[in-house]
């Protein structure tokens, strides 16, 4: 056991060391920030689910079962949730750690190298997740009125809970990587898992869970769930957890023990299991992570399709960024995943469009139309402002340690700049044109409309890239193993809060002269001579502050860059 | 070709460089010793304009890097001691972003990559991406694209590193061959048989300062040497100025 701890020792040693770092400027911010976000996360949740199980202890008849669905649903998503992560990390932990050589090198049996890095990914893997499901488990004890037992079968139970989501991810890894090199296990556990994320959120979405809220919709949806009352699997690590909660929150002390002993025992048995196998497996998918596979698909010499058109009509150095910054992405399948994230959240956007019960609202209909295309300008910003914190900001970070090339090369960090800010402004204007123009046609606005959602778009899109180019310049991080995770610095936060506050602005400048201009015509009456002069003003401004956004943060991206040189 | 003048490098209170003059001519290969932390490489950094100087100049062919930077890397071809380069790109796609930076065109480029790429060993890897690629083929990758444009300057931090001795063969002869032609080589190295070998010149670093230059010979005189070689006069030489 001696010498486990000792593996573990420099990961605690760099814990305890991180206030030493070069990077701890603006660390205290950061985590203030953090700590706001997942406090108010925190605090939502559990006011949203003491709400609710409140809302259904009303319910006389089927209160519980609704609660206990709930539970049970709940249970599997933590449940899903720690196996996915569990996947990840013990990937990273056990296959493509770069420490790995140097820990294999040292004289440690395997078995115990083996011990640490899974000690290590469990922890890893599940602290988030049991901190975020807290609210639900002090929701259940606080509306349920339980006592000092509940909260103790919670406490006692989640640790086997998180073990076995841990072995079991970390024997289906082992197995995995026995036949497939551990880079390409993690591109397809990343993309099977966001699949199958995706999928539920869009069929969750389909389902159109606001339905419920009328009472005519809500009698067969009642009788469905009481025909599933009793439908558990009782092979689920979620079941006997459910069983637990469920007899501790009743008072069935025999059962929860009942219950919680079938927990333990089978997560104990697990770690047997676990250790055993990664005895027989682990070094043997260890030796094939060592081997970078070749490429699948090699493409002939010195012809590419980047090499065609419109590339080659472009000047040399903006052609040698755009084709490196396409080709690097499409390569690296953490990008996959990002992306159909990206058309996920596009799809559920446009769909939730298509079903806005527009007729059914007492308010006029075009009143209510416009007002939603007004709104709809300041949701496709956030949405262009999120995509863009994830692939925009790190643009400068991700020429990591390569930035060297950058800088020894023929062209000015302004030009390097501004090419990248070219290579993303393009399609992220086009993807945010289409989503205006898109939910606009379904809304069936007015001309007038159309035209201000378009125009206001174009003019937003080159200042909310140019903030995540310009701030993702000014707090580069070139040592990040993923930059994705940059957009939770420092820089990442500062920029969604100035991009949220370019967005507001824009829309609290125009919306009033718009909203003048707009009731004039519903009441048949030309726009006065003060409303051209407000609407003129406003406008005005409008296109200053975007200016300002464009240009302001390169500037400062640049100096930012030209003054790293000396140091 | 290379003239560095007063060129000086603070890091907070620790000068990295200190009041390094020095004038290097065209088809010369000088070699720049000295101990670990001596200020080799922030040295060179200056001179490839990937890091600019408290004070003083760097002047490579006549242009200043200071004032034109983007016309003075132009003349030079940098190769840096680690081979950190784009993994997701292949290595005849790098040589494409190297050329294209450098304004190389296309019939040129392939001409040039195709006898690099062969010259480098590295043909047959042409189309695999860089990440598959041993820290040896990076090296030899980033010596092929700083080449590329056919650079009047060269400067390589550790040039031998992580090459197999076919490769450090193979890299002496195309220095002899580049200075030949007219190619200035400005090199730092820990390989003191390597800077014996090649260089012209040689200068020797300590703690910033420059504390001798000149042909084997002319150090040996300094360091008071009759017979032995670069390594007994860099020993000598640094534990002088370390006494001193």
């Amino acid at each position: 056991m001696k010498d486990v701890l000792t593996l573990l020792k420099p990961r605690f040693l760099s814990f305890k060391n991180r206030g030493f770092s070069k990077t701890r400027k603006g660390r205290g911010l950061r985590v203030l920030l953090l700590s706001t976000i997942g406090l108010a996360f925190w605090g939502g949740t559990f006011v949203i689910l003491y709400r609710v199980l409140t809302y259904f202890q009303r319910m006389e008849s089927f209160g519980d079962i609704l609660a206990y669905k709930l539970l049970s649903m709940a249970l599997i998503t933590f449940f899903s949730l720690l196996i996915f992560s569990s996947i990840l990390t013990s990937l990273s932990k056990l296959y493509l750690s770069k420490d790995l050589a140097l820990v294999h090198s040292m004289p440690v049996s395997r078995g115990k190298i083996f011990l640490a890095r899974w000690m290590e990914s469990t922890l890893d893997s599940s602290w988030m997740v049991l901190i975020f499901s807290l609210p639900l488990f002090l929701s259940y004890g606080i509306v349920y009125k339980t006592g000092v037992f509940y909260y103790t079968m919670v406490g006692l139970n989640l640790f086997p809970f998180c073990l076995m989501a841990s072995s079991i991810s970390v024997l289906a890894v082992m197995l995995v990587a026995l036949f497939l090199p551990a880079g390409r296990v993690r591109g397809v556990f990343v993309l099977l898992g966001l699949l199958l994320l995706l999928l539920l959120v869009i069929v969750f979405r389909l389902i159109r869970p606001e339905k419920f809220v009328n009472p005519e919709s809500l009698t067969p949806f009642v009788f469905y769930l009481r025909t599933m009352d009793s439908s558990h699997s009782s092979w689920l690590p979620t079941t006997w957890f459910f069983d637990i909660l469920r007899a501790s929150l009743t008072g069935a002390a025999k059962d929860a023990f009942f219950h919680s002993a079938l927990s333990w025992s089978f997560a104990i048995s697990l770690i047997f299991i676990t250790t055993w196998a990664s005895g027989v497996v682990y070094f043997k998918g260890l030796s094939k992570a060592q081997v970078v596979p070749r490429r699948l698909f090699t493409p002939r010499r010195f012809k590419s399709p980047m090499e065609g058109f419109p590339f080659r009509f472009l000047p040399g150095p903006v052609r040698a960024f755009t084709t490196k910054e396409i080709k690097a992405f499409l390569r690296d399948q953490t990008q996959w995943s990002q992306i159909f994230l990206v058309v996920a959240l596009i799809v559920i956007y446009l769909y939730n469009f298509s079903v806005l019960p527009l007729g059914q609202s007492s308010i006029r209909i075009a009143y209510l139309q416009n007002v939603l295309s007004f709104l709809n300008i300041a949701l496709a910003a956030f949405v262009l402002a999120a995509v863009s914190a994830r692939f925009v900001f790190p643009a400068v970070s991700q020429e990591g340690e390569a930035f060297w090339i950058v800088r020894s090369s023929p062209i000015s960090i302004r030009t390097f700049l501004w090419i990248k800010f070219f290579v993303y402004f393009l399609p992220l204007l086009i993807l945010s044109e289409v989503l205006i123009v898109v939910t606009n046609l379904l809304l069936h606005v007015t001309p007038f409309m159309m035209v201000l959602s378009v125009l206001t778009i174009f003019f937003m899109v080159p200042g909310i890239v140019s903030m995540g180019l310009g701030l993702g310049a000014i707090y580069p991080d070139f040592q990040a193993e993923n930059p994705a995770q940059s957009v939770t610095s420092l820089g990442g936060l500062i920029y969604m809060t100035l991009s949220v506050g370019f967005i507001l602005a824009v829309i609290a400048l125009e919306a009033g002269p718009v909203y003048s201009v707009f009731m004039s015509g519903i009441r048949r009456v030309g726009p006065k001579g003060f409303q051209w002069l407000w609407l003129v003003g406003s406008f005005t401004v409008v296109l200053i502050l975007c200016l300002m956004a464009l240009m302001i943060p390169m500037r400062l991206g640049e100096k930012k860059i030209m003054q790293s040189l000396s140091s | 070709m290379i003239q560095l003048t007063n060129l000086t490098k603070w890091f907070g209170d620790v000068a990295a460089v200190h009041q390094l003059t020095l004038s290097i001519s065209e088809g010369e290969i000088f070699g720049f010793i000295g101990p670990n932390g001596a200020g080799k490489t922030t040295t060179l950094r200056m001179m490839g304009g990937v890091l600019s100087p408290t004070e003083g100049s760097v002047i490579i062919d006549g242009i200043p890097m200071g004032e034109k930077p983007e016309e003075a890397k132009r003349k030079i071809g940098y190769i840096p001691d680690r081979p950190f380069l784009y993994e997701k790109l292949t290595g005849t796609e790098f040589l494409r972003f190297t050329a294209d930076l450098y304004g190389i065109e296309d019939g040129l480029f392939r001409e040039k990559s195709e006898e690099l790429l062969k010259r480098f060993s590295l043909w047959d890897w042409a189309n695999e991406l860089i990440e598959s690629y041993s820290h040896g083929m990076k090296q030899r990758l980033i010596i092929s694209a700083a080449l590329l444009h056919d650079p009047r300057v060269i400067v390589v931090d550790e040039p031998m590193v992580g090459l197999d001795p076919a490769g450090i063969r193979m890299v002496k002869d195309l220095f002899r061959n580049l200075s030949r032609g007219g190619t200035t080589i400005f090199m730092s190295t820990h390989t003191l048989a390597v800077a014996e070998d090649l260089c012209h010149r040689i200068g020797i670093i300590h703690k910033g300062h420059l504390i001798a230059t000149g042909t084997i010979e002319e150090l040996m005189h300094q360091a008071r040497v009759q017979e032995g070689d670069l390594e007994e006069v860099f020993l000598i030489l640094t534990e002088e100025k370390q006494t001193l």
